[in-house]
């Protein structure tokens, strides 16, 4: 099984390189849809010369925000599940890393107004629920934070990296919410990956 | 007040003469009684004058704003969504260099933004370029001030919140007036304010002189504070009885009060315009009125507007009187320059200059009364209503005109083809769309006419919802992953439920039809009834009933096995709070039409944060996503790829009462949840179903907006594997009857069969895959 997925996604990032579009499909992510106004069809996106690297790699995981809009046109109609959540895009960084600073500075209502507007922005991106989870530890308000916690991990999809961080996250929450079994639980969970 | 005047005929006669003693001394004590009663006539006056300006609480209407516009690269938005947002905010096609102007080349655009206080800090004014490409920002960048990724634009104001008399103002102090409009104000109106005592006896004999020689009304003599006087205290009826009252009034409140406080009330009461049944006071909501600017941003040919206007505010109309208002404009340049305000090359350069109105004013009055009805309500929780009317404060909502424009379109376009004649003519509509993972309400539709502030059905129309219900019941079920999974076989057949008093029950499937052993996600996709009830009364009426509170379902669910076919009643509003559960995969996303609230001078009053709340196993959840994508893909949602294009994948569930009396539609992107209910006021049959009524009117909404499709994360423990749903067995990809199913982690199928498939079908669909 493992070897079939890794042979079909070697050959797919070879040929979406050469074919391009990619449809919907299980694993997809999310294809953001334009409406098909008069201005798309008569005024094609121009090529881009700043694609960054790592979209050449990763062209077949639809589910970072601001990809290319592929023309619509997928053969079969199957219901879509992602891998993953999105990444965050640069807008919605912005903020997190001014949340950081308010954060840094005490300011947790502060930190939450930005992170909130990064979620707005980001909505299927884990780390912005993590960041609310640690702003509303700050602000002591645990069990806000563990529900984002929950919330974001519901989002980590295969990235272990973000599973791990969450589930350290839940552990220490729940440690100081006094309820150790569950975050025993937790840190089993972020050791077993 | 007109009851309690005393007589007054003649106040003090004093004769030289003496004539009969007895005469005299009646005399003398009518002018005694007279005095007396003019002296507690002025003590009553004083009190009137003294309370009302003391405690001189201006009631500021709370003013409503719709959600702000965020531009960065990616932000979806199309191009004419855009101008749209823009012109509604206020701003004007010019040069894209004054702020408050845009300009367009193309797909390009180049935004002044004027800058606002944001509850969470400033946004300066900057000026932005951007392209919009494929209903997307892109190569956005700031050419001037702030640098900064993402920028917010003002938001548009979208309502008030006024007192029974409807003034709306903005509270302006007097050192933030700008200079020339107070000197210009007194060159105009009051040259002596600063000398006189309330009244200017000179003035009023010059006016009347200049009255009767033009044997009509042309000059006033009233001084700003008896202007004052009258807008403040007394009616506008004109007699001889309330001049003297104004000018008693007038003194008085000159001898309590120094001139800068009477100033400063008289700029912040003067009357200036009318807007529908809001009326305009103070030079603060006038500038943003008519400029759609800030009174300190306005230029003098601005000022020199408004100063003229006080004659006349309907007069002197600037939008219905352009050459009327730009001559009187002129004149009162003419004066400033006289008084020696301005210089007369600046009053010349104002004089060529157009009046400098805003396109129009920058909301009509009652444009969303059913998403306004609804913000009312939130805010009724924490507010007191007179608070609301007189504390000016500001109300920052979710609203985002662009859905909300999308959805009334779709409910107004689609209503009158669903039906024909007096059905058509009964048929009322609803809709509610939220953003999917924030539970922000953006826009609210309560009826076919979204300018009637009538009924609101969105929140009030409480109908029975059918098969909405369905996917909570399946819920149920997959939560118990050792019982239920979606091949489940189910049975689609009749029977016979009998209750202990003797009644019967016998649900039926819509099409009348059964079909023996169904998989669980067919019978879902499909929306039949008997394998429904089955699965309830299965897993048990309580465990559903828990299942939907938890959701958010607040109104006691019948115990009937009815429930199980959506006989409970819930509001357009209800249904999207319930399947915002759904929606984001199990959690709770409490809906919310306000972000913030803050008093007049930007201090925070209430947030109202995001929260979640997990409900139900993401995996279980994620099996019932996977079959509402069905729906929309082979079940019964499928017609809205009529209209939606294939690439934008959806999840949904369609919804029908009885003889068509309500149709429902509830369903999602991978951005927003919409909710749409068509049906008749008075309970009446349709020929309508889910499919038919209510998500045509569902589609044509999402049609008109860019966004994602939906594509959930796959949650932890849940696994998908080729099976063969009939034979519930896994199988190969490219075999016969394949499908790519999840399952909760160790609930998949453990026998294999073989592959009903061609050779050749295999490598042709392997090739496929790999092309896809």
């Amino acid at each position: 099984m493992n070897k079939q997925v890794i042979v079909r996604s070697a050959c797919l990032a070879l040929f979406v390189g050469l074919v391009g579009g990619c449809a919907t499909g299980p694993g997809g992510g999310s294809i953001y849809v334009p409406v098909g106004g008069d201005d798309r069809r008569s005024a094609p996106e121009p090529p881009r010369t700043n694609i960054p690297d790592e979209q050449d790699e990763q062209v077949w995981r639809k589910s970072e925000q601001p990809t290319v809009t592929e023309p619509d046109s997928p053969s079969t109609r199957a219901p879509s599940y992602s891998e993953s959540g999105d990444q965050l895009p640069a807008a919605a960084l912005t903020l997190v890393r001014d949340a950081d600073q308010r954060l840094r500075q005490g300011d947790s209502a502060g930190a939450i107004a930005r992170l909130e507007r990064a979620q707005r922005i980001a909505p299927r991106s884990s780390e912005v629920y993590f960041k609310l989870a640690e702003a509303y530890v700050a602000g002591d308000n645990l069990g806000a934070a563990e529900q984002f916690t929950l919330k974001g991990l519901s989002l980590a999809g295969n990235d272990e990296r973000m599973q791990r961080s969450g589930w350290l996250l839940l552990a220490d929450i729940r440690r100081a919410r006094g309820n150790v079994a569950g975050a025993d639980q937790a840190e089993a969970r972020a050791s077993a990956l | 007040m007109s009851k309690k005047t005393p007589p007054r005929k003649k106040k003090t006669e004093s004769s030289p003469r003496r004539k009969r003693s007895g005469l005299w001394r009646l005399l003398f004590r009518a002018a005694a009684l007279c005095l007396v009663l003019l002296a507690g006539w002025m003590v009553y006056l004083d009190a009137v004058v003294t309370s009302r300006f003391e405690g001189r609480r201006f009631e500021v209407p709370s003013r409503v704003y719709a959600r702000p516009l965020e531009l960065y690269d990616g932000a979806g938005i199309s191009a004419a969504a855009l101008v749209r947002e823009l012109e509604l905010a206020g701003y004007r096609s010019g040069d894209g260099r004054r702020p408050g102007t845009w300009q367009r080349n193309g797909d390009r655009f180049v935004i002044s933004t004027r800058g606002f206080s944001f509850p969470d800090g400033k946004e300066p004014r900057r000026r932005l370029s951007l392209a919009v490409r494929g209903d997307r920002v892109d190569s956005f960048s700031v050419m001037e001030g702030d640098s900064s990724p993402i920028v917010r634009l003002e938001p548009a104001q979208i309502g008030g919140i006024y007192p029974s008399h409807r003034e709306d103002r903005i509270l302006v102090k007097l050192d933030e007036v700008p200079d020339s409009m107070i000197a210009g104000l007194m060159a105009v109106e009051d040259r002596q304010f600063y000398e006189h005592f309330g009244i200017a006896p000179l003035s009023i004999a010059r006016a009347m002189v200049a009255n009767v020689k033009a044997g009509r009304i042309v000059q006033g003599g009233s001084t700003l504070t008896q202007q004052l006087v009258k807008n403040f205290f007394l009616t506008r009826e004109q007699t001889l009885l309330r001049k003297g009252n104004e000018a008693l009034m007038s003194v008085l409140l000159e001898l309590h009060y120094d001139k800068d406080d009477i100033l400063e009330t008289y700029l912040n009461e003067v009357y200036l315009g009318q807007a529908g049944t809001r009326s305009i006071h103070g030079v603060g909501l006038a500038s943003q009125f008519f400029f759609g600017e800030s009174l300190k941003d306005i230029d003098v040919h601005q000022i020199a507007l408004l100063i003229g206007m006080v004659k006349g505010p309907s007069y002197y109309n600037p939008r219905r009187h352009p050459e009327r208002a730009r001559a009187r404009r002129n004149l009162v340049l003419d004066e400033m320059a006289e008084a020696g305000v301005i210089s007369g090359q600046e009053a010349r350069e104002a004089s060529a200059r157009p009046l400098g109105l805003s396109a129009k004013p920058s909301y009509t009055d009652n444009r969303y009364p059913a998403y306004i009805d609804l913000v009312r309500r939130h805010l009724a929780r924490d507010y007191r209503e007179e608070d609301l009317q007189s504390e000016g404060l500001r109300i920052f909502t979710t609203l985002n005109p662009e859905v909300q424009q999308a959805a009334e379109k779709a409910a107004t376009d689609t209503l009158p083809r669903l039906a024909s004649g007096d059905v058509a003519e009964a048929l009322e509509a609803a809709v509610v769309v939220t953003a999917k993972d924030t539970g922000e309400v953006l826009a609210l539709v309560g009826g076919k006419d979204p300018r009637f502030a009538g009924f609101n059905r969105a929140v009030d129309a409480r109908r029975p919802i059918g098969s909405l219900v369905k996917p909570f019941i399946y819920l149920t079920a997959l939560s118990q992953p050792e019982r239920y999974t979606l091949i489940s076989p189910v049975q689609d057949k009749a029977f016979t439920l009998e209750f202990d008093d003797g009644r019967r029950w016998q649900p039926q499937n819509y099409d009348g039809k059964e079909r023996g052993l169904v998989p669980l996600h067919e019978a879902l996709s499909r929306s039949y009834n008997l394998p429904a009830v089955r699965v309830g009364l299965d897993v048990g009426i309580p465990e559903v009933q828990e299942t939907l509170r938890a959701f958010g379902v607040t109104t006691p669910i019948s115990d009937y096995p009815s429930m199980l076919l959506g006989s409970i009643s819930l509001s357009p509003v209800d249904v999207a709070q319930l399947y915002q559960g759904l929606a984001t995969s199990g959690f709770n996303t409490p809906l919310r039409t306000i972000r913030e609230v803050t008093d007049a001078a930007n201090e925070p009053l209430s947030r109202y944060s995001l929260k979640v709340d997990q409900v139900a196993d993401p995996a279980a959840v994620h099996l019932v996503q996977y079959v509402m994508q069905e729906t929309m893909q082979e079940g019964t949602g499928r017609s809205a790829y009529y209209r939606l294009p294939d690439s934008l994948t959806l999840a949904g569930k369609t919804g029908t009462t009885d003889d068509g009396r309500d149709s429902w539609f509830a369903g999602f992107s991978g951005d927003l949840l919409a909710v749409a209910w068509v049906g008749r006021d008075d309970n009446g049959p349709t020929a309508l179903t889910g499919a038919s009524g209510a998500l045509p009117v569902w589609s044509a909404t999402m049609a008109q907006i860019p966004q994602h499709g939906f594509s959930p994360v796959m949650p932890d423990g849940v696994q998908y594997h080729w099976v063969n749903p009939g034979e519930q067995a896994l199988t190969g990809e490219n075999c016969d009857n394949a499908r790519l199913i999840p399952f909760i982690a160790g609930s998949e199928p453990e026998q294999h069969t073989g592959c009903n498939g061609s050779l050749g079908r295999q490598i042709r669909g392997w090739f496929e895959g790999l092309f896809q």
